[in-house]
């Protein structure tokens, strides 16, 4: 260490190190133009010219390459060093008049003009850019001549080959001397420099050569991409190396094979987004302003290159019309291969004009641009509908062709309306959107593997085995498996990992290994002795905040016994080393000042434990995340907020308490309600896992909607393939089936549910550890188009049945109409029933098989055959079935006339009324729940107003209810296919299998508890919790007083506030701990 | 006046504003260093009397997110 003075003041530093980089440390602000940290210092501005009093003289030295020694008396802010800056300062500008900084400089020291002649040169000769040159291994500029002559130049004035167009020198120039342009023009002839496009933003934001992918990557570190990197290139570079102040990075490292032994495999290959650029008429690849919808994502999103900010991309302006063209590289076999449906883009286009109207005010114009709008998903349709209302105008055509404005950056559009007129419209932006395709790797990945294809380049899959791939032990989800949206890949997973766990279940736990669990020291009734880590997270927090600082005021803390700062707190060696300062200094509370408990409490949570403290006695402040990265131009202030958060959670410490977490055993038996494919599915999977299975089924058969249907769309017939099921069902001795019963009660919660099942007169209780709600829905009787007034009129399942028992009359029909939505997208029923046109194109190409002759209509709304379904609608129009749109104002009529049945309607390309006489009326009435409100009481699970269970999350929890233990599969949830109800139901049982096989559960430790004497039984809490954990306590001294289920108890406290008694109590959040800290800010700012 | 700065305590919910000021720090956002944070398990715990306690105690401003 070496000591010297600073401005009077006495500073010390390393040997070797420079008087800037102390002053720098200290405060001391020196300015400079030629001084980069990643460069050797060079002297070259003179700028940070400073006094130096070496005991004898004075005299004046460059601050940025002038090395500190012993008892040296620096002053950096005397008047003579100030007339020596701005002298400098005054030749510069002299020199550079126009540059941006020289003029702020400038300005800085009171120069209006210099006295020097001014040049109009632009560099200033500080050299920086010929030093990275030569630090990236290139060297391909340097200084040229002397004195006068001094220039920045390649060698000899030579144009040379060496330069590699990395860009350094153009991101150090600080005057704008040289830019990516110039570099581009000068030096490199044919190389295109560009800053790396982030694969993230779309390419519409750069990044680094060193960069984490994205902000929410796991694991979120950097990696180094070795095909951009410099150093890979040249070997030179290795600044990221020099900074790391842990030597993380390893230029040598390579990639390795690593084999792992493994039972089953499970393809989540995704999807790759279409690439328009071979449109041509889109003018995708010439015109910034036609984007794709994924980067329309990234423009809407808050995090993304515009932060949210709509805007087009030519010039930033916002636009005031912008127009979706929908089916761009799906439903298309004219411009590329692509011929069935993406399943996902029309509800994400109707998603982004909505967010889109939401940034931008109601006055942007948004235009959907549509074949058939698709929005057959949970919700979906009263989605579509809202947009609607708020102005999203959706126009039915599809464009052919996008032209650029000339003498702007507009887009004209020419459209034909549906009426065949043709309409030119000038839109500022168009959005692309952009259907799903397997990526060519995993068509390469999947001949590897041996797995079959379907026609679209996705895994082939049977309807009855929607997880399984042609290969036996490979399972597939997501978008691999067919153009999906989040929910269905969601389902999907679970389904997967359950069938891929089913056949390893016999080895489960086999390869577990079990940590040693070490004794909890009881601290109760000890005097708080407090241990604060305060973590520099190598410059991250010790680069704004003064981490020293912050430890020696933790030290002035009441009950503190012991404080220390760590490089990084959260690495291995240091958590051993804080185990054992625990248990040596007699710990019993520790705060870490560091990053986030969000991601690291239960990391030294863990320490807690292994060092034999209760892990609540442990409290995080957040100095990082909420401090040194937020105040980074502030580090006085930031190291005071530093030290007011460790005050306070340094108070509240000293009132936490070691919690506990109770133990419960659950229940390994499972329940499942309804017998349908969807419950069978369910049943079926838990007892593949080995676990005991109810099936509670109100009719007198197994099936549910199953036996009413004729066979699956890729030709397999559902009674072949149910009785097959219904057999494996009732040959499974942990599959107990209960028929003709109902279900009377249900007590208890997760892990401990006891319900009564009543059939025959008899009741008898079922205990169980989680329940599947698989409870199923019908067809819609219908009440219009003469249903019940003509044995010819027929609902799907009725048309259904005709197949099934080999109707002759079929044969002898000439004219068969199909009416499609009867009693869905109706006001009195907002939502698309989802089976009903895949099934309906099936039943008409299925007639055409029985009568080719005969005529068939489809009378449709929009046709809805998502993904590969789409292939059925095609086949349809090759057989000559004639599809006839019709509108919800204007639908069919259907007449009975001497026992003719005719049906009027208007043809949608014709627009005149058209007279169809049939043989043969089918209609494709809804999907209604049964809505089933006794169960949704049993088990507290919400009933959305169309009758269908509500999830936990729409979109992350689809097979699960909020309520733990209780999970969700088939019609409860929404309409779906058989494909859907088996892939649920595995999905159900796969959420279901989390919970039993873990056995025991552990409830967290932060939850209420009441003190019952204070308890006014007012009831505020039992109405208010929306976990249904508190309620009354039924004997005892406190009878009538409230408790709360620790199981059921989420801790978030709205009890605890709610609570007029004030006899709630939050455990580790409680009034006495967050007073503490109200009370400790008070020094605070 | 020029020179006074509130203090502001803020409350902030664990699941979601809490996770959003972290995002903030990674997204390095800057914003004044007046704010002392509390973190509470959901914004249903947010009780008056934490409010009223942190004015007596100074604050010039509460602020709850959730």
């Amino acid at each position: 260490m070496i000591t010297f003075k600073l401005n009077g003041k006495k500073v010390q530093g390393e040997e070797g190190q420079y008087i800037l980089q102390v002053a720098e440390k200290h405060g001391v602000d020196i300015p400079t133009l030629c001084h980069h940290k990643a460069l050797d210092p060079a002297g070259m501005c003179r700028i940070c010219t400073v006094e130096l009093f070496d005991g004898r003289r004075t005299r004046f030295v460059t601050a940025c390459n002038y090395p500190i020694w012993e008892g040296m008396e620096v002053k950096t802010d005397t008047d003579v060093v100030h007339e020596g800056r701005k002298l400098i300062v005054e030749m510069l500008y002299a020199r550079c008049p126009e540059v941006p900084l020289l003029k702020k400089l400038a300005k800085t020291y009171n120069i209006e003009s210099p006295r020097f002649k001014p040049e109009g040169d632009d560099c200033i000769l500080c050299g920086l850019c010929t030093r990275i040159c030569k630090k990236m291994g290139n060297s391909a500029i340097t200084l040229t001549g002397r004195g006068l002559e001094l220039n920045i130049d390649t060698p000899f004035n030579v144009q040379s080959d060496i330069c590699m167009a990395c860009g350094a020198c153009a991101s150090l120039c600080p005057t704008g001397h040289i830019t990516l342009d110039r570099v581009n023009n000068l030096f490199t002839r044919q190389k295109n420099v560009r800053t790396i496009p982030s694969e993230y933003e779309m390419g519409l934001k750069g990044r680094k050569p060193v960069y984490v992918p994205y902000a929410q990557a796991v694991p979120n570190t950097p990696a180094i991409d070795r095909d951009v990197c410099v150093h890979f290139k040249t070997g030179g570079c290795k600044v990221c190396a020099e900074f790391c102040g842990v030597d993380a990075i390893d230029y040598a490292m390579q990639d390795e094979i690593v084999e792992l032994e493994v039972g089953s495999i499970i393809l989540a290959p995704g999807f790759e987004p279409f690439d328009p650029s071979k449109f041509d008429a889109y003018n995708y690849a010439n015109h910034p302003n036609v984007i794709t919808s994924m980067e329309m994502e990234r423009v809407l999103s808050a995090s993304g290159p515009t932060e949210g900010h709509l805007v087009r991309l030519s010039d930033h302006k916002e636009p005031k019309k912008i127009a979706w063209f929908q089916c761009v590289g799906s439903r298309d076999l004219n411009r590329c291969d692509n011929s069935y449906c993406s399943s996902v883009c029309c509800m994400y286009a109707i998603k982004e004009a909505v967010i889109a109207k939401e940034h931008a005010g109601d006055d942007l114009e948004c235009t959907i641009f549509y074949m058939d709008m698709r929005t057959h998903g949970k919700d979906f349709e009263r989605f579509y509908n809202s947009a609607q209302e708020k102005g999203v105008r959706f126009v039915r055509s599809r464009v052919h062709t996008i032209d650029p404005v000339p003498g702007s950056d507009d887009l004209a559009v020419r459209y034909v309306t549906e009426s065949g007129e043709l309409q030119n419209e000038t839109f500022d932006q168009v959005v692309l959107s952009v259907g799903l395709q397997t990526n060519p790797e995993t068509v390469a990945l999947a001949e590897k593997l041996g797995i079959e294809l379907t026609e679209g380049n996705f895994c082939k899959t049977e309807i009855f085995e929607p997880v399984e791939t042609s290969q036996k032990g490979i399972y597939v989800c997501g978008a691999f498996q067919g153009p999906k949206d989040i929910p269905q890949s969601v389902i999907d997973a679970s389904a997967a990992a359950a069938s891929a766990g089913a056949a390893l279940s016999s080895a489960r736990n086999t390869r577990t290994l079990v940590p040693e669990v070490i004794p909890e020291t009881n601290v109760f009734g000890e005097r708080p002795r407090i241990g604060v880590f305060v973590c520099r997270c190598g410059i991250n927090i010790a680069g704004v905040v003064d981490v020293p600082a912050v430890r020696d005021y933790a030290a002035t803390l009441p009950y503190v016994e012991y404080f220390s700062d760590n490089l990084y707190s959260c690495a291995q060696d240091t958590q051993e080393t804080m185990t054992q300062i625990i248990k040596q200094k007699n710990l019993n509370r520790v705060v870490v000042a560091a990053c986030t408990p969000k991601t690291h409490e239960p990391l030294f949570q863990e320490t807690l434990i292994n060092a034999g403290l209760n892990k609540y006695l442990f409290e995080m402040c957040n100095i990082r995340n909420q401090d040194s990265w937020v105040h980074k131009n502030n580090p006085e202030l930031a190291t005071e907020k530093a030290k007011d958060l460790v005050r306070m959670a340094v108070s509240k410490v000293a009132l936490m308490q070691p919690l506990e977490e109770a133990e419960l055993q659950v229940n390994q038996t499972a329940m499942v309600i309804g017998g349908g494919i969807a419950g069978m599915s369910a049943a079926s999977t838990l007892a593949q896992q080995g676990y005991e299975t109810h099936i509670v089924e109100k009719s007198d058969a197994l099936g549910g909607q199953a036996l009413n249907l004729f066979k699956t769309i890729s030709g397999d017939d559902v009674q072949e393939k149910l009785s097959h099921l219904i057999a494996d069902i009732d040959q499974n001795e942990n599959i107990h089936i209960h028929l003709n019963t109902e279900l009377k009660n249900v007590e208890g919660f997760v892990g401990s549910f006891k319900a009564t099942l009543a059939a025959d007169g008899e009741e008898n209780e079922l205990e169980h550890g989680v329940a599947v709600v698989a409870t199923g829905a019908s067809a819609l009787k219908p009440e219009e188009y003469h249903y019940g007034d003509d044995p010819r009129i027929l609902t799907s399942l009725e048309l259904d049945r005709k197949f099934m028992d080999k109707d002759p009359s079929l044969k002898a029909m000439n004219s068969a109409v199909f009416i499609q939505c009867v009693g869905s997208r109706e006001p009195d029923r907002p939502y698309c029933s989802r089976v009903c046109c895949t099934h309906a194109i099936d039943n008409a190409l299925e007639l055409k098989k029985i009568n080719p002759e005969m005529s068939v209509y489809i009378l449709y709304r929009d046709i809805r055959t998502y993904g590969e379904r789409e292939y059925l609608y095609r086949e349809a129009r090759e057989h000559g079935i004639i599809f006839i749109r019709y509108s919800l104002e204007n639908k069919p009529v259907v007449n009975l006339d001497d026992g003719d049945i005719t049906i009027m309607v208007t043809d949608h390309v014709l627009g005149r009324p058209l007279e169809i006489v049939a043989d043969l009326v089918t209609l494709a009435s809804a999907v209604v729940p049964n809505k089933n409100e006794a169960l949704a009481r049993f088990f507290k699970v919400p009933l959305n107003d169309d009758g269908f269970f509500v999830e936990k999350h729409a979109k992350l929890g689809p097979s699960e209810f909020a309520t733990d233990g209780v999970f969700l599969c088939g019609l409860a949830h929404y309409p779906k296919p058989i494909d859907e109800s088996v892939v649920q139901g595995r999905a159900a049982a796969s959420r279901a299998v989390t919970l039993l096989a873990r056995e025991t559960i552990h409830t967290s430790g932060t939850i209420a508890e009441t003190v019952p004497i204070n308890c006014s039984s007012c009831e505020v809490c039992i109405s208010i919790c929306p976990y249904s954990a508190p309620s009354f306590i039924e004997e005892g001294p406190f009878a009538g007083k409230a408790q709360i289920n620790p199981v059921l108890c989420k801790g978030c406290g709205l009890c605890v506030a709610s609570c007029r008694s004030g006899a709630i109590k939050l455990k580790g959040f409680d009034n006495d701990q967050i007073f503490a800290q109200i009370f400790a800010m008070n020094e605070a700012v | 006046m020029s020179e006074w700065e509130p203090k502001i305590v803020s409350f902030l919910c664990n699941w979601c504003s809490y996770g959003a000021a972290d995002l903030a720090g990674v997204s390095r956002m800057e914003y004044p260093p007046n704010i002392r944070v509390i973190r509470i398990p959901c914004a249903g715990r947010m009780s008056p009397k934490f409010a009223l306690a942190a004015l007596r105690e100074g604050a010039d401003g509460v602020w709850v997110s959730g």
